[in-house]
């Protein structure tokens, strides 16, 4: 037996009260003179012991009272078997209810979701709660959404937030959902508490098992948990897992190449997947298929798209439906240019362009003959580090510094300024670098450090050259693809030994065969920083003659333009933020999610930029937004959901068992009525009331009793 | 207790009601004036009562001469002769009777009482001695008819405060001794002593020829006992205080009460003494005046 209000014990002392009482009134007892005093000490003599016995009953009488009071007050509370023993009733419950509504919750039957008959499950719990219960409702997945956060009496209240439940492209983690409810549960007051989770049994949900597990034990004792599963064992799924610009820049009226994975969750192999891709909801611009997508495992296939007009466009895979619709498409925002503006710092101009620095990064830029590089989208403007503090850096994308000596700290304090509001710097040392600048002024701005240069460029002797595979980065993972070449090829003769700054966060890019790094990036603000250990002309290395010079360079501006852009693809719940310019503080934004929804707001202030933000991100999908400025400003972004809960892969049957030892494990609808078998369960009754009856009766006792014993004797 | 001055004991309404009836003596009283009690002296005066047979010592000139000349034999002639009577007031002036459970002590009421029999006595030319007493007569006053006494005596009784215990029995006892003069004696008590000995005292009065009349003067509480909640009764003649619930304690003590009374007033039957209760409740005209019609009724003259 545990006490729900163990602190109104204390009331117990109030057993003290008729003592007090009794002492008061012996100090308040009227006094009088009394003549006839011999027969009243006749009278008391024959009554003296009777009387006594029965103040002493009375007494007793009344401290029993007050301490049977002190323990209604207290809500004694008996588990199960006690309270049937003492023939006491359900008592009313305080009930949490966590409903899973992540995505995998959209799988259907064939004729009806998982969430429909997780929904009639939740209103069937509300029908086996006693009469005076109160019920909370959470949506949970990977986050827990307290719709009802706190237990109400008002169950039809409980009903029509069960009815109105929808889906979110949320994966779900039940462990964080279910601390927060065991936390919320364990500060209630009630007798009977009761956790019910009603999800699809998906295993995935259940991530940190030995923790859920220790967790439901530790909660064992005090709240009741059932888990009702609606979920079935047909796991056979297949969903686009990614969708990637795959190449190049996003480009206008350039052909684009989009990697589209697609993951075979089930157990069977699958043969001619198609994929289709579009745009901005078009008729699909480019479809293929996979012809075997073994079970389990993923592929990519690539696929191409044009984008017209330069801005925002929502590019979208799809398969097939099958029975889970939500990851049969996938969608990604591309910001489309229209031109793409490289201002190239040549530390070393030479007497011709063919001398220049960075004549090699120019062919490379432009890789279309004289006559198209006018249309050609990339726009290099070549100037000499005297220029640089001149140049007006707002006006380009990227810039490149190939073998400058150094400039002045202002411009060094300008360029890390450009970098931090979303511009791209690529650096290139080499033999006119002075090392000490580099490793002092422009340390804030690079991810390394450069050493003391290595190799004989006259000689070429001891030829390092760079790793042939397991490329990470996403500048330089087409070369594992063996068609698609290599850049192990490339010989440096000489190079500056990099060591990664300890500042920021630098991510080695590429590195030679012996392991040191050779390419290395770093993010800073909004934009990022790539620097190259050897120099963009032929000077020290052979790198800018050999064909991967070109996808190299176009991969990496890709690389830092993303950067810039890769807030338009956020994961499913993540908040979106767009930094805007000064003129759009105060306008109102309106933004449509993918379900038709409308959310409104303004553009607000965010650590002193004017912010558009949009928080309610819970469906995968294109979101619009437009700020209503002048003229009108539209943008686009994408969620992706998690594609780990594309796998419908359910608990095992030990696994269910386990997960019954410290809870209640119930399948929905296969299973007998809830409301029998959670009745049968019903764990923990307050014994207030038959404390309080008996209280009742006690008093009753009393006053009957000291009518008596006060009767004329 | 403050004294009360002497004329408020005098309470007009019981006078009025008193005077028209009067206190006669129920049986011959013995007194030195022609009054209108029987006196137990024969002989002289005016109404025939019996011939007694001559013995010697006898005065002559009371033979009767013409029943002498019939029968030669020589009576007596003897007459009724009425006289004055002496009433003794007894009043107990003990601790008991300061009780009082309204405005009235029985005290209080007792020594009205008193002075209105006083009053009363001499307003008919009948002397009076009163007597206040508790384990000892504490005050006395000679037997007197002069009315201008009266006003010493009602102030004297006003002016009385209770001291000690009661002794009734005694009291009465040394008065049977003193007296020798058949009287009327007034006992106004409230009688919580040992009722035997109350009782042999009225007793030896009633040998020595006496008309006791007892006025038993009781609160109406000590007779109902009501009072509710608890209650300290601190006894009034030194007994020791008690804490009790009297609702709880009222039927027992009733009973003891009641069988108390019951044994004084056949006690009082018995030794052909009046009982008169008197409860301080009851107005005191209506009890006297109750009592002395009872007593005009009951009387032979």
């Amino acid at each position: 037996m545990y006490f729900l209000n163990p602190f109104l014990l204390f009331g117990a002392t109030a057993i003290s009260v008729p003592i007090v009482i009794h002492l008061i009134n012996r100090r308040r007892i009227r006094r009088t003179e009394w003549a006839a005093m011999r027969f009243l000490r006749a009278s008391i003599e024959k009554n003296e012991r009777r009387l006594e016995i029965e103040d002493i009953i009375l007494l007793i009488l009344r401290c029993l009272l007050l301490i049977l009071l002190a323990l209604a007050l207290a809500r004694p509370t008996v588990r199960r078997g006690l309270g049937a023993l003492g023939g006491v009733g359900l008592t009313p419950s305080t009930a949490l209810i966590l409903l899973d509504n992540s995505y995998s919750m959209g799988a259907t039957d064939g004729a009806q979701l998982r969430l429909d008959k997780a929904r009639k499950a939740a209103e069937e719990t509300l029908d086996t709660l006693p009469g005076g219960s109160a019920a909370a409702l959470w949506l949970v997945s990977d986050t827990a959404q307290p719709v009802i956060p706190e237990p109400t009496r008002d169950l039809n209240l409980v009903r029509k937030i069960i009815r109105e439940a929808r889906l979110t492209d949320h994966g779900s983690n039940l462990l964080p959902c279910l601390q927060r409810a065991y936390e919320n549960l364990r500060n209630k007051a009630g007798a009977r508490k009761e956790l019910y989770v009603i999800t699809d049994g998906q295993v995935l949900a259940w991530q940190r098992w030995s923790d859920v597990l220790q967790l439901l034990n530790d909660a064992k004792r005090s709240i009741c948990t059932r888990v009702i599963i609606v979920g079935d064992n047909d796991e056979q799924n297949v969903g686009v897992s990614d969708l990637r610009l795959a190449g190049g820049l996003p480009a206008l009226n350039q052909p684009l190449r989009f990697e589209v994975q697609v993951t075979n969750f089930g157990r069977e192999d699958l043969r001619d997947v198609r994929v289709t891709l579009s745009v901005n909801g078009d008729p699909p611009n480019d479809e293929g298929a996979i012809e075997f997508l073994p079970a389990g495992s993923a592929k990519s296939i690539s696929l191409f798209a044009k984008l017209r007009t330069d801005g925002f466009h929502a590019v979208t895979a799809r398969l097939p439906d099958d029975r889970l619709a939500a990851d049969n498409r996938h969608s990604a925002v591309v910001h489309a240019m229209k031109e793409l503006r490289v201002l190239l710092v040549d530390g070393t101009p030479g007497r011709d362009a063919r001398e220049s620095g960075v004549f090699f990064l120019r062919q490379a830029l432009v890789p279309v003959s004289p006559v198209e590089a006018p249309q050609y989208f990339i726009k290099p403007i070549v100037v000499t580090p005297s220029e640089l503090p001149t140049a007006r850096l707002d006006g380009y994308d990227v810039v490149i510094l190939s073998n400058v000596f150094d400039f002045n700290p202002d411009t060094a304090t300008s360029l890390l300024q450009f970098v931090t509001r979303g511009g791209g710097l690529i650096v290139f040392p080499g033999p006119n670098c002075n090392r000490a600048f580099y490793n002092s002024t422009l340390a804030p701005l690079l991810p390394a450090t450069l050493g003391e240069p290595r190799g004989d460029a006259e000689k070429q002797e001891n030829i390092a050259t760079l790793q042939p595979k397991g490329y990470e980065h996403p500048i330089v993972t087409l070369w594992n693809d063996p068609a698609a070449g290599t850049l192990a090829t490339a010989h440096f003769y000489r190079y500056y030994p990099l060591t990664p700054s300890t500042n920021g966060a630098p991510v080695t890019v590429l590195r030679f065969a012996d392991e040191s790094p050779a390419v290395i990036e770093q993010s800073l603000g909004l934009g990022r920083v790539l620097l190259f250990n050897s120099t963009a002309n032929t000077a020290w290395n052979d790198l800018p003659v050999r064909p991967a010079f070109v996808p190299l360079l176009h991969r990496a501006l890709a690389v830092l333009l993303i950067r810039r852009d890769e807030n338009l693809n956020i994961k499913v719940g993540e908040p979106f933020a767009w930094r805007l310019g000064l003129e759009f503080l105060g306008k109102e934004t309106a933004v449509i999610t993918p379900t038709d929804e409308k959310d409104y707001g303004r553009v607000e202030l965010v650590q002193n930029v004017p912010t558009l933000r949009q928080t309610h991100t819970d469906n995968a999908g294109v979101y619009d937004v437009s700020v209503a400025s002048d003229p009108p400003l539209t943008l686009r972004f994408a969620t992706q959901a998690p594609a780990a809960e594309s796998s419908l892969k359910p608990l095992t049957v030990a696994e269910l068992k386990q997960l019954g030892q410290s809870a209640q494990v119930l399948h929905y609808p296969q299973e007998m009525a809830l409301r029998t078998r959670i009745e049968q369960e019903a764990v923990g009754s307050e014994i207030w009331w038959p404390v309080a009856l008996a209280a009742l009766l006690l008093g009753a006792a009393e006053t009957l009793l000291a009518q008596r014993f006060s009767r004329s004797k | 207790m403050a004294s009360v001055p002497a004329n408020s004991l005098l309470d007009p309404d019981v006078i009025a009601h008193a005077e028209m009836l009067g206190l006669k003596a129920r049986e011959v009283v013995e007194g030195y004036m022609a009054g209108e009690h029987k006196s137990p002296y024969r002989g002289f005066a005016i109404e025939f009562a019996q011939h007694r047979e001559y013995v010697p010592g006898d005065d002559p000139r009371h033979l009767d001469w013409k029943v002498l000349g019939r029968t030669d034999r020589a009576y007596i002639k003897q007459y009724e002769q009425d006289t004055n009577f002496v009433a003794h007031i007894l009043l107990d002036g003990s601790e008991s009777m300061k009780y009082a459970s309204g405005d009235l002590s029985k005290l209080q009421y007792a020594k009205t009482l008193a002075a209105c029999l006083s009053y009363l006595i001499m307003l008919q030319h009948d002397a009076i001695a009163v007597n206040i007493f508790d384990a000892t007569v504490r005050e006395s006053h000679r037997r007197t008819d002069n009315r201008n006494a009266l006003v010493n005596i009602l102030n004297s009784i006003a002016a009385y405060q209770p001291q000690a215990q009661t002794d009734i029995g005694n009291v009465l006892h040394d008065l049977a001794g003193k007296v020798r003069r058949r009287g009327i004696v007034l006992v106004i008590s409230d009688l919580l002593d040992d009722e035997d000995n109350i009782l042999r005292g009225i007793q030896h009065l009633r040998f020595a020829g006496h008309d006791v009349v007892v006025f038993h003067v009781l609160d109406p509480y000590e007779i109902d006992f009501p009072m509710k909640g608890t209650v300290e009764l601190i006894g009034l003649e030194y007994q020791p205080r008690v804490i009790a619930r009297p609702a709880e304690l009222r039927k027992t003590y009733l009973a003891e009460f009641e069988a108390y009374r019951t044994r004084i007033r056949d006690g009082c039957q018995k030794s052909k003494t009046h009982y008169v209760l008197a409860n301080t409740a009851q107005p005191l005209s209506e009890m006297l005046s109750g009592y002395l019609a009872f007593r005009l009724h009951t009387t032979r003259r």
